[in-house]
């Protein structure tokens, strides 16, 4: 089942003579199970890639279908991304005045669940990825992998099946780093969808496919399965 | 580094015969340096001559148990506190083949890079599954965790030819 569908994804920013192209056609699929790094330099478009995958963003020109849904039919693009997507950045933003488990809780409650059910929710996902014991401390109290780690199992609480991640791995030593990829893979391996951002080729050494991203386009793929490598 | 002193070391921990000693270097190499028998005692046959190592009694399936000297011990303390010098090391194709194919004015270098870094990264993809099916092994995991960062630093590289090459241009 494919989580996520970019197909002849364009996206310029600014206008006339300002525009500056971000992607130029990109067509990409990520399925449940299956782990996708997106690997190039500064500028190469990675980070509006991951932005239309996640529908933070929409595309100039081309289409993005969510868990089937195409985003252009969406009114409510953060209901959606509530639901369906999950986050997980380099500077993770776990708020610093609630706790691992209340930052874990927020997105459910923000959809309406009740906070019981999302506590029962928050804690079900943190004993999944055994960081269950972090739950009562806040972030400053945490270690950079702990609160990558409650990053993790904020992007998956509830639903949430496509996981996004951007340099998640980023200030980590590379035995932490390696740990997080551990969880990443473990979740695919579960039937989540990870697609991953990074600029280090160990951490993309963890996915089932690479694809290299430059000047807005993918030049290059580790596999064949790809549906457009251009 | 030697076939010798990767056997001294496992004779440090006791004596063995040549099928135990096998085993145990496969096993803390990770298996990315499979020996034959017949090396093994080849090499345990030198050390022999070279007083590193004496032979014992044979055991009731008639192989030869091996034990470490004095002299092997001093020989092992010696490996370890040398460094290794990185001209021991072998010239590296690839570098050659970028710098020749930078130089032949015909090639297009921007495609040779390409081609390479899918093929180091389909390398690295595989370095990481290994990695991810040892259980247990210390020994293997770091041997396998060095060929990925040499992978990586490849890979590393290659992004650094392509973007000054970029800038040549």
């Amino acid at each position: 089942m494919t989580l996520v569908r970019l197909a002849e994804v364009a996206r310029v920013h600014g206008e006339g003579a300002t525009a500056v192209p971000a992607l130029k056609g990109v067509s990409l699929e990520v399925g449940a199970g299956e782990l996708v790094a997106v690997m190039g330099p500064s500028g190469s478009g990675k980070s509006t890639l991951l932005n239309l995958a996640g529908g933070l963003d929409r595309p100039t020109s081309g289409t993005v279908h969510i868990g089937g849904q195409d985003l252009a039919t969406v009114r409510d693009l953060a209901a959606l991304r509530r639901r369906s997507v999950g986050y997980v950045f380099q500077d993770l933003n776990l708020i610093a005045s609630l706790t691992a488990a209340e930052n874990v809780m927020l997105p459910r409650e923000l959809d309406g669940v009740r906070s019981r059910l999302a506590r029962e929710e928050a804690m079900a996902v943190l004993t999944e990825i055994d960081v269950a014991y972090l739950a009562d401390r806040f972030p400053d109290e945490l270690s950079g992998g702990q609160r990558q780690r409650v990053a993790i199992a904020r992007a998956l609480v509830g639903e949430r099946r496509l996981l996004l991640a951007d340099e998640a791995t980023g200030a980590l030593d590379t035995r932490t780093g390696d740990e997080i990829m551990q969880v990443l893979r473990a979740r695919c391996d579960a039937g989540a969808a990870v697609l991953l951002v990074t600029h280090e080729p160990r951490y993309a050494a963890w996915a089932d496919r690479v694809v290299f991203l430059r000047d807005g386009m993918i030049t290059d793929s580790t596999s064949e399965s790809l549906v457009s490598a251009r | 580094m030697s076939i010798r002193h990767g056997l001294l070391v496992l004779l440090s921990r006791g004596p063995r015969h040549g099928y135990q000693l096998r085993g145990e270097f496969e096993a803390s190499t990770g298996a990315t340096w499979p020996l034959n028998i017949g090396q093994v005692y080849t090499t345990l046959a030198r050390m022999e001559r070279d007083g590193l190592v004496e032979p014992g009694e044979s055991d009731e399936q008639g192989r030869v148990v091996y034990t470490i000297t004095a002299a092997g011990r001093a020989e092992l303390g010696r490996w370890f506190s040398t460094p290794v010098v990185q001209s021991d090391r072998p010239r590296d194709e690839l570098v050659i083949k970028l710098a020749m194919a930078v130089t032949a004015k015909e090639v297009d270098v921007a495609e040779v890079i390409r081609t390479q870094r899918t093929a180091t990264m389909r390398a690295l993809q595989q370095l990481t599954r290994a990695k991810r099916a040892v259980t247990e092994g210390v020994a293997q995991r770091l041997v396998l965790d060095s060929m990925i960062f040499r992978a990586e630093a490849e890979q590393r590289w290659l992004d650094h030819c392509e973007a000054v090459l970029k800038e040549e241009r």
